[in-house]
């Protein structure tokens, strides 16, 4: 209660404080600069106890001993692949020097992951669009580039760098990695959908070619820089609050691929990855023939998630995303995982919301259905509060409101009535609650009729689909001599012994409801 | 004169916590229309706190603590710039915005907060608390309205879901007056000068919050926090009355809302017997919710004269009711669709819904009714019919629902609805299937709690 977080920003703050360990913080995002133009000089971080001077950062080199990792890092700021034009060679040393030398003071040489570091020429080039595109700090930023543009190499302005590298690790990486002022008090949507997870997913991306992971791993790194520059500093909610540079679009992907695995986002999406719309037709109209010849739920259900993700970072919503959503909720519903289905359901919603098309009416009936089962009345009521007239009319929500009332009153007969002629798929969902329902049913059934009742009118009232199969449904839920044969049928004896029994089975029944339902 | 200083002034010789709220009221009265744009006008940016000290210490020559003095003028100057914001609606200027006026008043809810933990602000002026974490939450929903009317035309999400960012201002504030409230209970200074007697109200005050959010999950933490603390607590009936009827309102409506009706009924009628008689718009608040459970708990329904003091509660449901008592079912099922809309809004749909039963139970006590008695034997008082063919049953259904000629009434289902009412205990007895006969239990107990 006391944190200043509420609840229900707890989760979105794990996420970031994710971020905070050494281990993968840098990797992860893209490291930004501290505004050095604007440091205050008030707030001394610790940093500033180190000593400056490069004489220094030499005896560094000569004490402590380089793992391979730091080595081929400097060896590819060198490599002229890697050379960004309008960054000086010497801009590019000095920042490498401090780079290392803060690495070497604050005994994390062995804790970066050098691998995925930015270049120093990147960090230079990134300060330096950071400066120009910030209005606020242009005078000031300005003034430095011509600073360090002169390469007017002082005292001061190594000190100065110095700082920055330390907010850079300590007060930036705490703060999401963007600088003071793109901070609003909304924090970055997308960011929340990123965990950051260690690194090791990430390469599973290169695992093809594992030789080159590195070198594939400083090619993604540079295409995110290219697109990301401003586009995740400038997503909707932190658009209002400053004024954003370089609002540009969504990624657009350039993979060419069909198939291709999930995983889940640890950093911004490398368009090489990302197939664009056409190719994603293609693919649904591969997983569509796949799943009929194959029936492999869980490839379907894995390349149904890269489809999914796709659109996401492609910011593609039209008819296509419905269709995606809509069939893989189906098949998800078909096999029982309802994890996944409540994960299409959530997104359908919104997306009928936007009349893009698709089947609204069914699947507004399932999300209905689904409330039942899970026995969500809150959801239930905005559920309902969602249909409209129109809706209402049509056959499967009538459906579904039909069941649901159906339920509330207790009306067994016209439940099983309902269940037996379900619209669409609604029966999966049915098939998830109906064993409960045939218990209060019984329940009610045991304390209401006397002295018996036929087996047949169990088997009819609550949709069985034989006296067998309902004969081994009493028993399994109560005890054998329960059911007795007279007169050639058997018979259900009811009354208050069995009525308890049901009453207990059925309270059973009531409480684990698995609400994720994930398998 | 400045009303808003002299309220300030005022308050502090006689140490009156509403003098000083009443100071930090951001609104014109009509006594006073210039009330604000007065203030303003008392100083400028760069030397409001030298004046507020000024006038504070050499012109109404109070002695206050340096630092709590401090704190007051830093407090007023906080609202000196909101005050400066909201004068910006008068001037009918783009440059209004409710964001700032939003954001300044949160700077001055921060301000006020440290006046209480480092400043040694005492109990007397809890008052301030209250007008400033009122205000807090309006200013939130004002600037969220704004920001929304601004962004709805920019089409853009990140993700199909978002709400993201909807309600971003209430949320800041909902952490804000969670600080407010963490600042009333857990002071430890002895009760009589305790910030404890505000608590309730700052409660409040998140409950409103949560609400608007849909965040009534977050309620329930505080519930807990206050359970926790229940024994240092002063009694309930010793808070303003006030605090304690929204206080049980809400918490009512929150157990309503989790389908917890017995619960819900002892909190609202606790709420609904505190609660002013001329507070009408509260009294129908709770009557939205109690009205409902007390049907699902007590089978029994509004009188007519309750129901007559409020035309809005009158149309939400006198016809319901009508059709309840007279066992109606269609009339019942046609009144339940013409306020669908309402009821699932007031999520007082799904409770209503079992009134169904009770209509139900009452036509076939009808049918109980007319089924006439027994020849009497031996002179003894005549008992009713106590085995009743289930197709008089049917035929009551088929009346009361406009089923025509054509539409078959399932006998099944009349034993399906009949078994129901058993098994909830509206009507005592059994069916037996194979005679196709239900039977009643003798002695005026067939329909308990009816009379019969």
């Amino acid at each position: 209660m006391s944190s200043g977080l509420p609840p229900w920003r707890a989760s979105a703050s794990a996420t970031t404080t994710a971020s905070v360990y050494p281990s993968h913080a840098t990797p992860a995002y893209i490291p930004v600069q501290a505004r050095r133009s604007l440091t205050t000089p008030s707030k001394p971080t610790p940093a500033v106890s180190i000593q400056p001077a490069p004489a220094d950062a030499d005896s560094a080199r000569k004490r402590v001993e380089f793992p391979p990792a730091v080595r081929s890092y400097v060896q590819r700021c060198f490599e002229p692949e890697h050379q960004i034009p309008g960054v000086t060679r010497q801009e590019m040393e000095t920042k490498l020097k401090s780079v290392i030398t803060e690495a070497a003071q604050s005994d994390s040489l062995y804790k970066i992951d050098w691998a995925t570091l930015p270049l120093p020429q990147v960090m230079v080039q990134n300060d330096k669009t950071r400066i120009l595109a910030n209005p606020e700090a242009s005078t000031w930023g300005s003034l430095y580039m011509a600073a360090t543009a002169s390469s007017a190499q002082t005292y001061k302005h190594d000190e100065s760098s110095k700082k920055r590298k330390s907010a850079e690790y300590q007060t930036d990486s705490s703060s999401n990695g963007f600088p003071p002022w793109r901070q609003t008090n909304k924090q970055n949507a997308f960011e929340d959908r990123i965990t950051y997870s260690p690194t090791d997913k990430r390469q599973r991306i290169d695992f093809k070619n594992p030789t080159s992971k590195s070198k594939a791993n400083l090619e993604m790194r540079k295409k995110r820089f290219e697109d990301t520059r401003g586009s995740y500093g400038s997503s909707p909610s932190s658009r209002a609050a400053s004024p954003s540079p370089t609002p540009t679009g969504p990624v657009v992907g350039r993979c060419q691929e069909l198939e291709k695995n999930y995983f889940r986002l640890t950093s911004a999406p490398n368009p090489d990855t990302v197939r664009p719309l056409p190719v994603l037709m293609k693919t649904l109209d591969l997983l569509k023939k796949k799943w009929k010849s194959d029936n492999n739920y869980t490839y379907i259900c894995d390349q149904f998630k890269s489809l999914r993700q796709d659109l996401t970072v492609q910011h593609i919503r039209n008819e296509f995303t419905v269709i995606v959503y809509e069939i893989h909720a189906r098949i998800a519903l078909e096999k029982g995982d309802l994890g996944e289905y409540n994960q299409c359901q959530t997104q359908l919603r919104a997306l009928y919301a936007q009349q893009l098309g698709g089947h609204p009416t069914e699947f507004k009936a399932y999300r209905i259905l689904y409330f039942i089962h899970t026995r969500n009345w809150t959801a239930m009521n905005d559920a309902l509060a969602d249909l409209t007239p129109a809706d209402k009319q049509t056959h499967a929500v009538k459906h579904a409101l039909d069941v649901r009332s159906a339920l509330a009153l207790g009306n067994y007969h016209r439940f099983f009535q309902l269940y037996l002629d379900t619209p669409n798929m609604g029966a999966y969902l049915m098939d998830m609650f109906v064993d409960r329902e045939r218990l209060s049913a019984l329940a009610v059934i045991c304390k209401a009729y006397k002295p018996d009742v036929k087996i047949r009118f169990i088997t009819e009232e609550l949709g069985f689909e034989s006296d067998e199969q309902s004969a081994r449904f009493i028993l399994d839920h109560s005890a054998e001599h329960f059911l007795q044969e007279k007169d050639g049928v058997v018979k259900l004896l009811t009354g208050g012994k069995a009525a308890q029994l049901f009453e207990l089975s059925k309270n059973e029944a009531h409480r684990v409801v698995d609400i994720k339902g994930q398998i | 004169m400045i009303s808003i200083l002299e309220e300030l002034a005022e308050g502090q010789r006689q140490l009156s916590g509403p003098l000083v709220a009443a100071a930090l009221t951001p609104v014109d009265t009509s006594e006073d229309p210039n009330r604000l744009q007065s203030f303003y006008n008392f100083s400028n940016a760069a030397q409001i706190s030298t004046s507020l000290r000024h006038y504070l210490t050499q012109t109404c020559r109070l002695k206050i603590p340096k630092q709590e003095l401090n704190a007051w003028i830093d407090l007023f100057s906080a609202y000196w710039k909101v005050v400066g914001e909201l004068l910006k609606f008068g001037e009918s200027s783009t440059r209004a915005s409710w964001v700032q006026v939003f954001d300044n008043w949160r700077d001055l809810a921060n301000v006020l907060i440290r006046a209480y933990t480092n400043f040694g602000f005492e109990n007397w002026t809890i008052s301030c608390l209250y007008v400033v974490g009122k205000y807090l939450r309006l200013f939130a929903s004002k600037a969220d309205a704004e920001t929304s009317a601004q962004s709805s035309d920019a089409f853009y999400q990140e993700d199909a879901t978002t709400d993201f960012g909807k309600n971003a201002k209430t949320e800041e504030a909902a952490r804000v007056l969670n600080r407010m409230f963490t600042l009333c209970l857990n002071d430890r200074a002895p009760l009589e000068a305790s910030r404890k007697w505000g608590v309730y109200y700052m409660t409040n005050l998140l409950f409103k919050t949560y609400f608007q959010i849909n965040a009534v999950g977050l309620s329930k933490n505080l519930l807990r926090a206050l359970s926790a603390q229940a024994k240092e607590l002063p009694d309930l009936e010793d808070f303003p009355k006030s605090h304690i009827v929204t206080f049980k309102y809400f918490v009512g409506v929150i157990y309503f809302l989790d389908e917890n009706y017995g619960e819900a009924e002892e909190h609202l009628a606790y709420a609904w017997k505190l609660c002013h008689r001329n507070a009408t718009k509260n009294k129908e608040l709770i009557l939205t919710y109690l009205v409902p459970c007390h049907l699902v708990n007590t089978h029994t329904l509004p009188s007519k004269k309750l129901l007559s003091h409020s035309p809005r509660l009158e149309t939400l449901f006198r016809s319901l009711c009508d059709c309840i008592r007279k066992g109606d079912l269609h009339g019942f099922d046609t009144a339940m669709t013409a306020g669908e809309e309402e009821f699932v809004r007031r999520r007082i749909y799904l409770p209503l819904e079992r009134g169904r039963d009770i209509a139900l139970r009452n036509l076939f006590r009808k049918v109980f009714i007319a089924g006439g008695f027994e020849e009497s034997k031996d002179g003894q008082p005549p008992i009713r019919r106590t085995r009743i063919p289930v197709a008089e049953f049917a035929a009551a259904l088929r009346i009361r629902t406009h089923a025509d000629s054509r539409t078959r009434i399932d006998i099944d289902e009349v034993e399906c609805l009949l078994s129901n009412l058993i098994y909830k205990g509206l009507m005592k007895g059994y069916i037996a299937r194979e005679r196709g006969m239900i039977v009643l239990s003798k002695g005026g107990t067939a329909f308990p709690g009816t009379g019969v």
